[in-house]
């Protein structure tokens, strides 16, 4: 399977004392992009802590932007339009969307996987490290800027109603 | 300026009456639009979310027409409120002289005929019913138009009433000897030179499709119709323009018969004869249906021969009486009156024995004694459509909870107002400050053996961050039960628990009670209004949707599916939005009311139409983390 990876290069610098901050929402806005493209998705996070957090982020989405999605562990049984999981995937979708700091072992199911460079070194460092693991898979990696483009404090006022 | 609109101006009347007044723009819209809609005798559909002040947006611009108004509100208390607070308020702000009146229906009122009777026949009393009975004639010598709803020293469901109050069957009209001081005629004739009319929606539907026709229409003609509380019309519209054949209505005749034959015409055999033989076939009747009560789809059960035969066999038995009755005619009035029931009964039987029809809902009902078969019209919106044109008057339809996904297609297709104009108001509350919506992560499902034990367990925390004032509506007594027994080992906070005791009683409790939690049925909470503090938390175990075993439901479904729709998204959908939306209204009244409103069901979150019970609800503040929850409900008692 040819699997195509796209990584979002976030410039912006993240004013959040969570590091992850400005990543998550894009994770949610990506969610929503897909979802909207009836396609299904798979979000991998780090630990439950971080799927939590995605979890209330997407929930807390504009009516407008709702993503149907559910936990590991909960909703129906093939899982809804959008899974969040830090275990391995139970079911078969298209799209993964990677938050963990490495290369997923299973990535090669899926054929279209969106990951993030964060503005913060260290992390932009691990995220070269994934740049890499996944051309030594053999998969096709684009990159592509997003940052001025996007307003991301206004971005976090539209997306969430807090 | 339109009268309308100064008498909402800064300068105007209401700024004159009530303290404080600041005219508020969504409250001017709808003013102006039923202003209109009067004028032009058009039709009107507005959500007005709570806090809009609806009731004087429509109540100033009827008043101001001096036109013959009609305003119908969902319950007696509704009508009571407007009658005596609201509406006289306008008057005088208005300083008109227009007349009210209030019209109940015909069970509200004090039957001076039947009250009398009773005292001279009534056998053994318990000791309830002999209080209840010496306190209702103390109060029928002083009261001045019979309306029950005064008596404050009976209970409401008192089983007296029924004693002294008429029906449509038992009632004597023009043969009755207390025609002249009827309470019912009173309040008929006063309503007929009112200027402004409250009345109900029961009683506007079954006077519209000439139920009681016992004095002919007991609405006059308006030139103004207003809707209140206009969600609950479709229902109640289709009800209506059905009809039910009872086993009750049956047996109720064959006691009068055997009565008449007992003391009157003794000489009469075949009067018992044929009474008591109807009498055997409608209980065996009964006997045919399980033992609990149940609903079903009559088309069903009477293709099963047991049934189609001892229904057979009924409509012989009605046909004997009939014929024995017919041979009695004009010996005494009681006896004409039972010919007519059983005229009546008749016809009725046929309607019911004739399921070959399309575009009705046969189904039945059964009580622990008695069967109902209903024939239900799946739609009433060429009948309902049709009564607007021909009635040369302007509509209001209005109610906080009518809008589902800021459309209103479900509800003007279902009564066919389709070129009714629409307008939405949004609630001037801040939701996303006084409120929260929580669906919890990880509950089990429904069916799931644990899924008492888990509800329970997120309930405790919230109770006590809550301190009682807290409400938890399942959609089955069995999940109710479980979960009442397993709270009432580990709180503290007094539970009351619906089946205990009345809904009355139950509520009283609770109102009285600053700790208390209350336990009830999904379907308790509409008309349901606690203020304030009072309740602060609303915990509701499932997803209102209707059951599909309902038999109107499955008929109305069948409906759509032929129509290539689906009836999912076009009825089950809307009616649980409105009904979850009737919730959060009930949580939230005031600018000053906060609360958090739990949703065990995940669907809301995991299913696509969750998209629109949220653009449906207003913009509480949302999360899946129960603590939140318990953090705003222990900050809102630290502060209060």
């Amino acid at each position: 399977m040819n699997t195509h990876v796209m990584f979002y290069i976030l410039e912006q610098e993240n004013t959040s004392a969570d590091p992850l901050a400005l990543v998550k929402l894009h994770v949610c806005i990506q969610a929503a992009h897909f979802y909207r493209q009836n396609q299904r998705v798979f979000i991998y996070t780090q630990d439950q802590e971080q799927a939590h957090a995605i979890d209330e982020l997407l929930w807390s989405f504009e009516p407008d932007s709702f993503v149907p999605h559910n936990l590991i562990g909960e909703g129906p049984k093939n899982g809804a339009a959008v899974e969040i999981s830090w275990q391995a995937p139970v079911n078969r979708r298209p799209v993964l969307i990677n938050l963990t700091s490495t290369v997923p072992h299973f990535a090669h199911q899926f054929s279209q996987i969106v990951d993030f460079v964060p503005s913060d070194e260290q992390l932009k460092q691990l995220a070269r490290e994934r740049f890499k693991g996944y051309r030594q898979l053999g998969f096709k990696v684009d990159n592509q800027k997003i940052g001025q483009t996007i307003n991301a404090e206004k971005v976090i006022d539209d997306a969430i109603n807090n | 300026m339109t009268p309308t609109e100064h008498a909402f101006s800064q300068s105007g009347i209401l700024a004159k009456v009530l303290t404080g007044y600041s005219p508020r723009q969504a409250q001017i819209d709808m003013a102006l639009e039923v202003e209109r809609v009067i004028d032009e005798k058009s039709s009107l559909i507005v959500e007005a979310g709570t806090g809009t002040g609806k009731t004087f947006a429509y109540l100033i611009p009827s008043l101001l027409s001096e036109k013959k108004v009609i305003v119908s509100t969902g319950t007696k208390n509704l009508q009571e409120q407007l009658f005596y607070k609201d509406i006289p308020l306008i008057r005088k702000a208005l300083a008109t002289n227009a007349q009210i009146a209030l019209l109940k229906g015909r069970a509200n009122y004090l039957c001076i005929y039947r009250l009398d009777l009773y005292a001279r026949e009534r056998g053994q009393l318990d000791a309830q019913m002999l209080t209840d009975f010496v306190n209702i004639r103390t109060w029928a010598n002083g009261t001045s138009n019979g309306d029950i709803g005064e008596l404050v020293n009976v209970a409401e469901d008192s089983s007296i009433f029924p004693f002294v109050t008429s029906t449509i069957d038992n009632c004597l009209a023009k043969e009755c000897p207390n025609i002249e001081d009827c309470y019912l005629i009173k309040a008929r004739k006063k309503a007929i030179e009112a200027d402004v009319v409250v009345v109900n929606h029961h009683l506007f539907f079954a006077d519209m499709a000439l139920k009681d026709t016992g004095f002919g229409e007991l609405i006059p003609k308006a030139d103004v119709v207003i809707f209140d509380e206009a969600h609950q019309i479709p229902d109640i519209a289709s009800e209506y323009f059905g009809e039910s054949f009872s086993t009750r209505l049956i047996l109720d005749l064959c006691s009068d018969v055997l009565q008449q034959y007992h003391t009157e015409l003794t000489d009469v055999k075949q009067l018992s004869r044929a009474a008591e033989k109807l009498q055997r076939t409608a209980q065996e009747f009964r006997l045919l249906f399980s033992r609990d009560p149940e609903r079903g789809n009559w088309r069903e059960k009477i293709k099963q021969s047991r049934f189609a035969q001892l229904f057979s066999i009924l409509k012989v038995d009605i046909d004997f009486l009939y014929q024995v009755l017919k041979l009695c005619i004009s010996r005494n009035e009681a006896i004409d009156n039972c010919f007519e029931r059983a005229v009546n009964i008749l016809a009725k039987y046929d309607l019911m024995a004739n399921v070959e029809v399309n575009g009705i809902s046969f189904w039945y009902e059964t009580t622990r004694r008695h069967v109902v078969l209903h024939i239900t019209p799946l739609t009433v919106a060429d009948k309902f459509s049709e009564y607007i044109k021909q009635s040369n008057a302007g509509w209001v339809f209005t109610s906080a909870t009518l809008a589902v996904n800021e459309g209103f297609n479900h509800f003007s297709e279902q009564l066919g107002l389709e070129s009714a104009a629409t307008l939405l108001l949004e609630s001037p509350f801040d939701y996303l400050h006084q409120s929260q919506l929580i669906v919890p992560r990880y509950l089990p499902d429904a069916n799931h053996v644990s899924r008492a034990q888990s509800l329970a367990d997120l309930a405790i925390p919230l109770i006590n961050a809550s301190q009682g004032s807290c409400f938890i509506l399942f959609t089955s007594y069995r999940m109710l039960n479980q979960v009442a027994e397993i709270l009432a080992e580990k709180t503290d906070f007094p539970l009351l628990v619906q089946g205990q005791m009345s809904k009355r009683l139950l509520l009283d409790e609770f109102i009285g009670n600053d700790q208390a939690v209350l336990l009830a049925t999904a379907s308790f909470w509409e008309g349901v209004d606690v203020r304030g503090d009072k309740l602060t938390c609303v915990i509701i175990d499932k997803l209102p949707f209707a059951s599909p075993d309902d038999p109107m439901l499955q008929a109305r479904s069948e409906d759509i599916r032929r129509q290539g729709k689906d009836p999912f998204s076009e009825i089950q959908l809307p009616q649980a939005v409105i009904a979850l939306k009737q919730g959060v209204g009930r949580l939230i009244r005031d600018v000053t009311d906060q609360g958090v409103l739990v949703i065990c069901d995940d669907r809301l979150v995991n299913r696509p139409y969750g998209e629109v019970f949220l653009k449906s609800l207003p913009d509480m503040r949302r999360s899946r983390n129960i603590t939140q929850a318990t953090e705003f409900l222990s900050a809102l008692h630290q502060n209060s």
